[in-house]
């Protein structure tokens, strides 16, 4: 985080002028100023002018409202929540809004896009600030006090007059200027990330919002505006981007992570006769005017290139060993007291202890790395491309190409999920573009294959904790200690940087505890995590890359959290649902639980069940429990699934899911994003493993890298539940994480056995079962 | 080498000057600008590059161009046509109207990212043209156990593409 704070409000207020009359189209202009206030003055530089070029937000003479963000659609819904939300501030239909997303040059306040809360906070103040200004005008106009004035779909009425809000801008031009801190994300040794200002402006102040109770827009489900150009082929994705004499690359990678070029093979002029093999140290590409060309001279370039020999991984069968040997710093973060909960441990009746663990994963889109960049003469850069922080990538390929920040121009479009993996704006197709464009004096597509992604983007690095917790003679537990380790997850690190030798950024290595703690009667707790580099980080492409991935540090924390609780359960001879209610005193969380379990028609019964078994051809069937507190959300999940104990295959059935996200925006699209993420976390319980030999990552195609189909999905079962005095939670995000300590509390109801690693797959389920 | 072939895309035809095991996706993207279909694996592995080819769903990244010469290939583009075409609708009404299948995964928002969508939806119409009301079991096997290989979607759209192709059944059949 790298937000400003100040003491005073006093002098954070908007600043509302005329620039005076102009010929056509009259708007209200909405930008931002960077108080100067006497404490922080020194720290509040404001961003040079050419990268701050855009207004917020815009109120045109034709009624028409423009808002400009950053932030991006990553699928769950953002462009319509956003509409929803400052449709609110500004008493207009959703619908009269138009928004701008992603482009650096277009859009002034930078920040990632999986943070819709802070996106959401700044927006709501942005709208509110202009309500306000929209008032004064309006009170000038019509002679009314604002005070007597309501605003119902951007009329203003007061005193028996009304005046529309492009009726207020006519023929004028206003600049309203709104308070804000933070800076431009440019890459920073000193960042933790390798990379500062990646959670954009921060709009300052609080002007008055509108309650939450009075809301019209929010809490119903507005389309997302995208959707008919996504089923009728007219919207432009990045990998649509065509510009003329631009050249296609494929890249041709080395064997392994950490190998270096040796030498390069030819291209067969005489069967391609467009096509031209271009090197910068250990990245190499075959670029073509024409697409296929490329992809058919890559083939026998890459056959004919030589490399060095690298083998520097243990092997993924090898993980948790090398885990357990690697010699741990001390914690990179820690929470809770030391001296307590050892002796909270050492005075319990009972202990339990348990390690869970799970590999590598991988975000493996639909759609692999694409982008375009012109890297022109004069100096200046764009790239078009789909990072879910423009800012950020901007910092990356300012960096990387020694170039001016207000050099580069990113432009965002939109392409398949990434689930996080370009949080930081790091990674991707990008880097090797603008290289190859700066090589070439040409603009460049840059198409990675599904090979290419799944081998060679960041992965979700694998991870052992080891948890115990004591319990007093009533049953009840009294402390918990848990320790986390794994590989660093934030090496946004551009690959083609890396690759060829170019500048990088140099995120720093660790981990944080990413829980939120659901259990305020467990008296006493200490959690350390530990991270370390990436697995075989001393290699000339820095091995294992890691990044966070969907529910990030939390999904794994909570699986061993949850673990825990349920083995205590079983341990007293609780109902696991029980027993959890017995350790909380939350209300929200109690709220979602029984209204969870009520969906479910969850009857207590001893767990495991008494027809629990670990041998037989026919399927056994157990259920599961878990909850997560996680960014202003309650969650729950139960899970039924059927073992085949004889093969080893697990089939989820049933997921009964339930949250409290405070006030919710969109009851459809939170629907479609609880059910969708429901899916993500079966696939990531049942099958999903990056699997790697001690050179190369070998899960490299859709057959080695498994993710859940549509037979396989369960049956889905939602509960929602909205408060209008919670303010907003993060609802599109934690559904994955709530599956995974669900379904292996089923498998052990179903079976007696507990898992203590995910994946369920049929191989690691027959041999548990049978040890 | 280059060869002149003549294709029927979407009730057009078209002469395209290309090597003929260029795969057909390459032709649809560059040659014609037909963006529906994409490149998600090149392996025949995802289906977010399925085209219909005679009324069946083809895998566009595998398939080179000759294999479709002489047949009617459709992308998402084409689809408002062909139910067009299927309703006799005049050409006032053929202008605002989409296939049903695409008109039910906007009324159940089915798209999150929306990448696979393009495939989903043509194996929905592929299904809906041979079974007009599946069952939920059907709309499964169509969309996991036809060869080549299963469809996949990662935001895990699978419930929503579910609720959508059978609200496409009831418009089709009335």
């Amino acid at each position: 985080m790298n937000v400003t704070r100040y003491s005073s409000s006093s002098t954070i207020s908007p600043t509302l002028t005329r620039r005076g009359f102009v010929k056509l189209g009259g708007v209200l202009m909405v930008s931002f100023t960077f108080p100067r206030l006497s404490a922080h003055a020194a720290e509040v530089q404001p961003p040079t002018s050419s990268t701050a070029l855009a207004s917020w937000l815009e109120i045109r003479q034709d009624n028409t409202i423009i808002v400009r963000t950053g932030r991006t659609e990553i699928g769950t819904g953002m462009s319509a929540f956003y509409a929803q939300v400052i449709a609110e501030e500004l008493s207009v239909q959703p619908e009269a809004i138009t928004l701008i997303m992603g482009d650096t040059d277009k859009t002034p306040d930078g920040g990632y896009s999986a943070g819709f809360r802070t996106g959401a906070a700044n927006l709501r103040k942005v709208s509110a600030y202009t309500y306000q200004a929209l008032l004064g005008l309006a009170s000038k106009k019509l002679r009314v006090p604002v005070s007597a004035l309501t605003v119902t779909d951007g009329v203003v009425s007061g005193g028996g007059k009304s005046i529309r809000y492009g009726e207020l801008v006519k023929d004028q031009q206003f600049d309203l200027k709104i308070p804000v801190s933070g800076e431009p994300a440019k890459v920073d040794p000193d960042s933790p990330n390798g990379v500062s200002g990646l959670d954009g402006l921060v709009v300052l102040g609080d002007p008055p919002l509108k309650p939450m109770s009075q809301y019209k827009f929010v809490g119903k489900s507005h389309p997302m505006p995208g959707t008919p150009g996504k089923v009728t082929g007219k919207i432009q994705w990045s990998c649509d981007v065509s510009l003329p004499g631009m050249l296609h690359a494929r890249m041709v990678r080395p064997p392994t992570l950490g190998a270096t070029l040796i030498s390069v093979g030819a291209v067969d002029k005489a069967h391609f006769p467009t096509a031209q093999v271009v090197t910068k140290k250990n990245l190499v590409a075959v670029l073509s005017p024409n697409e296929w060309e490329a992809v058919s001279a890559v083939r026998s370039v890459a056959a004919g290139t030589k490399w060095t020999d690298w083998a520097g991984l243990p092997g993924s069968e090898n993980l948790t060993k090398t885990l357990r040997a690697y010699k741990w710093d001390k914690p990179s973060e820690s929470r809770g007291n030391t001296a307590d909960t050892a002796a909270a441990l050492k005075s319990a009746s009972r202990t339990i202890s348990a390690t869970y663990e799970q590999p590598y994963i991988k975000h493996a889109p639909i759609g692999p790395f694409v982008a375009v960049a012109d890297v022109r003469s004069d100096g200046s850069v764009t790239v078009w491309g789909h990072s879910s922080n423009s800012q950020g990538l901007r910092a990356h390929i300012a960096h990387m190409l020694s170039m001016p920040l207000e050099k580069v121009v990113v432009r965002w479009l939109e392409h398949a999920g990434q689930f996080g993996r370009t949080t930081f704006g790091g990674d991707g197709a990008e880097g090797d573009a603008a290289i190859l464009s700066q090589m070439t004096g040409k603009p460049v597509r840059v198409q990675w294959t599904l090979q290419d992604d799944l081998a060679w983007s960041a992965s979700s690095p694998g991870w052992v904790e080891d948890i115990k917790c004591g319990l007093d003679s009533s049953g009840r537990v009294t402390a918990i200690q848990s320790a986390f380790y794994s590989p660093t997850s934030n090496d946004a690190r551009i690959v083609g940087a890396i690759l060829a030798g170019m500048p990088c950024s140099h995120p720093k290595t660790g981990y944080w505890i990413a829980t939120e703690w659901a259990y305020d009667k467990i008296p006493n707790r200490l959690e350390d995590v530990y991270g370390m580099p990436n697995l075989g980080a001393d290699s000339a492409t820095v091995g294992m890359r890691g990044l966070i991935m969907r529910t990030p540090g939390q999904r794994q924390q909570n699986l061993a959290i949850e673990s825990l609780i349920n083995e205590a359960a079983a341990t007293v001879g609780v109902d696991p649902i029980a027993f959890r209610l017995q350790h909380t005193t939350d209300e929200r969380l109690i709220d979602i639980i029984h209204a969870t379990a009520k969906a479910a028609e969850w009857e207590p019964r001893p767990f495991p069940h008494t027809g629990a078994r670990r041998t037989g051809s026919e399927p056994v069937t157990g259920r599961g429990v878990n909850i997560m507190v996680r960014e202003n959300s309650c969650w729950m999940g139960i899970a039924e699934i059927a073992v085949t104990p004889d093969t080893g295959v697990v089939q989820v059935t049933k997921f009964t899911i339930g949250v409290d996200c405070g006030k919710i925006i969109n009851p459809r699209q939170l629907e479609r994003c609880m059910k969708s993420g429901v899916v993500m976390g079966v696939s990531e319980a049942l099958k999903e493993e990056v699997t790697f030999d001690t050179g190369k990552i070998t899960s490299t195609t859709w057959s080695r890298y498994k993710i859940l189909t549509m037979a396989e999905m369960p049956e889905v079962k939602i509960v929602q539940l909205s408060r209008d005095d919670k303010g907003y939670g993060m609802g599109s995000e934690a559904a994955n994480g709530i599956c995974l300590p669900a379904i292996t509390a089923a498998f052990f109801d179903a079976t007696g056995v507990y898992p203590k690693r995910i994946p369920l797959t049929p191989a690691y389920v027959t041999a548990l079962l049978k040890s | 080498m280059a060869s002149e072939l003549t294709l029927s895309v979407n009730g057009a035809k078209q002469v395209v000057s290309i090597a003929p095991d260029t795969p057909l996706l390459y032709v649809l993207r560059n040659e014609l600008k037909l963006s529906g279909p994409r490149f998600g694996c090149g392996i025949a592995q995802c289906g977010a590059c399925s085209v219909l080819v005679d009324g069946a769903e083809v895998r566009s990244c595998v398939a080179p161009v000759s294999s479709v010469v002489g047949k009617q290939v459709t992308t998402i583009e084409g689809l408002p046509e062909v139910w067009a075409t299927q309703k006799g609708l005049s050409a006032t009404d053929a202008a605002k109207t989409l296939h049903p299948v695409q008109q039910a995964w906007i009324d159940e928002q089915v798209p999150q990212c929306g990448y696979c969508q393009s495939g989903m939806i043509i194996v929905a119409v592929e299904l809906l043209s041979k079974n007009p009301n599946p069952t939920v079991e059907q709309i499964k096997d169509a969309y996991t156990n036809k060869p080549p290989s299963p469809h996949l979607c990662r935001c895990g759209t699978y419930a929503a593409m579910i609720d959508a192709v059978q609200r496409a059944a009831k418009v089709i059949q009335t």
